[in-house]
């Protein structure tokens, strides 16, 4: 039983670091998106981060991601210079959370 | 009704009755008031009269009328008119023939029988069933009990004996305490009920009512119902399976959640329990067998897929698990096989999560699985959607693991 646990405990960490070493991707993937002016697939980028991130224990980058859906929702089909501005705080503080992760600072 | 008071009846035999209702015998008599058996002269049938004693107001029997009026349900007895003879209001309704359920219940205690699980399950899936119409008509019936339940000729299940019935919505009508201490929920006693939740009381109801159908006993019966109905309020419910070890666990976890002192902690709706309870029934009888414990997973991130694949297996190594990325996927794999639990993100590229849960639902797909939402922007309106389709709502994050483990835990077969 222990064993069983223990196994299960190095999954944990193991999906946990993989993600985390993929968080940065990630967060480069919306930045391009946004700056292609693909704002459907960036907000179906920014929905699946903000579920992956908050689930896997990055609860920062998942809040950024969560202010960058709602302001993508907002902005129906394409957001205004606003939007765009609070979009860009939030892809910065996600940016640099995934940084901090990647160099395993706490 | 309550217990039988020595009062003379209200109507005599072979009175006639609003120059229609012949009546031929008495069918019950309670501290409320009477119900007779009648002949109806100008249809020629046979009906059921029913009347409050004079004492009692006008009120209860006009709210079940109208309340009855409004729901068609093989569920729920019709109401085929209402009169008024001698200053005596009445109520015409279906004469239903059958045996009540807690005659049941004692005719099979008094042979040292129980009921089978399929056979309980059966029952309260048709009870839940008729709840969730009850509900959606925005009533509650509030006097939930199995002497209240009849059973009919041709399996048919019918809820009797509306007279407490409420808008649930209506909070002046709880705050004195009505109905039958040992069904009755902790909030009804204390009068702490909330606006919009009096169907709760009907949830707490059904999980006394189906504890006593599996147990053959009340969960809390000292003989005392002020003091049971008092412990109720503090204490959490016995396990069921202390007292019949063959109910499944699952099922015994649906009854002690049901009974919750907590309304909040209940079922939000007859439709959730309705869905549980068909799910449960569906999955009897291949419980033990070697089907493995399936899940299927349905998740547009593979991040995700991945997350919750490791949780199901953290809570149970042996499971079947199937993690696909889309709604048109996941329908066609519940068509090939129903999994034991489906885990469904609700926004996937084709057909979001509710539609899929809409789509299996309308089409009696996957009956008997259970089916949890795992979102990270659920609203209120979704998440109350899913309630009336029978699905629970998981919201992505830090606690997700721990929810999913426990649900998984409780689901597997013992």
């Amino acid at each position: 039983m222990t064993e069983a646990r223990d196994e299960l405990e190095k999954l944990l960490a193991a999906a946990r670091a993989d993600f985390a070493s993929r968080l940065a991707d990630k967060v480069s993937e919306l930045r391009d998106l946004a700056s292609r002016g693909a704002w459907s697939e960036a907000r179906r980028a920014a929905h699946k981060l903000r579920g992956s991130a908050a689930t896997y224990g990055f609860a920062k980058i998942g809040a950024a991601a969560a202010t960058m859906e709602d302001i993508l929702i907002d902005a129906s089909t394409s957001p205004n210079d606003d939007a765009k501005a609070r979009f860009a705080t939030a892809l910065a503080e996600a940016r640099i959370e995934s940084e901090r992760v990647r160099v395993g600072s706490p | 009704m309550t217990e039988p008071a020595k009062v003379d009846p209200v109507f005599t035999l072979g009175e006639l009755v609003a120059e229609t209702y012949e009546i031929r015998s008495l069918l019950g008599s309670g501290g409320m008031g009477e119900v007779y058996e009648a002949r109806d002269r100008s249809l020629n049938r046979r009906v059921a009269l029913k009347v409050v004693r004079p004492n009692i107001k006008r009120d209860y029997l006009l709210r079940e009328g109208r309340a009855l009026a409004a729901i068609h349900h093989p569920g729920v007895v019709t109401v085929h008119t209402m009169g008024e003879h001698r200053g005596i209001l009445f109520l015409v309704l279906e004469r239903v023939q059958g045996l009540s359920l807690d005659r049941m219940i004692d005719e099979r205690r008094s042979r040292g029988e129980r009921l089978g699980i399929a056979e309980a399950l059966d029952l309260l899936v048709s009870i839940a069933d008729t709840l969730s119409i009850v509900h959606r008509t925005g009533l509650a019936h509030r006097d939930v009990k199995p002497a209240n339940v009849m059973l009919a000729p041709g399996g048919r299940v019918v809820l009797m004996d509306f007279g407490l019935v409420l808008p649930h919505a209506d909070r002046a009508g709880h705050r004195t305490v009505a109905g039958s201490l040992d069904y009755m929920a902790p909030e009804a006693l204390s009068g702490r009920l909330i606006e919009g939740e009096a169907h709760l009381l009907d949830i707490y109801g059904l999980g006394v009512l189906a504890y006593e159908l599996l147990a053959g006993i009340l969960p809390f019966d000292s003989g005392d119902q002020t003091q049971d109905a008092l412990r109720a309020k503090t204490r959490s419910c016995p396990v069921l399976t202390a007292h019949r070890s063959d109910v499944p666990t699952p099922l015994s976890a649906l009854i002690a959640q049901m009974m919750a002192a907590e309304s909040s902690e209940r079922p939000q709706s007859a439709e959730a329990a309705l869905w549980q309870l068909r799910a449960l029934r569906g999955r009897l009888g291949s419980e033990g067998s070697a089907r493995p414990f399936a899940v299927l997973i349905v998740d547009d991130d593979p991040d995700m897929r991945s997350a919750l694949t490791l949780y199901v297996r953290a809570a149970a190594p042996d499971a079947e698990v199937e993690a696909i990325g889309d709604g048109r996927h996941a329908i066609r794999s519940v068509r090939r096989r129903v999994p034991d639990l489906l885990l469904l993100d609700l926004d996937l590229p084709d057909i979001n999560g509710i539609e899929v849960c809409m789509l299996l639902r309308g089409m009696h797909l996957g009956d008997s699985c259970m089916i949890v939402s795992v979102s990270a922007r659920a609203t209120r309106a979704d998440v109350e959607l899913l309630q009336q389709l029978g699905v629970r709502s998981f919201e992505k994050g830090p606690n997700l693991m721990g929810e999913l483990v426990t649900l998984v835990q409780r689901m597997r077969p013992r």
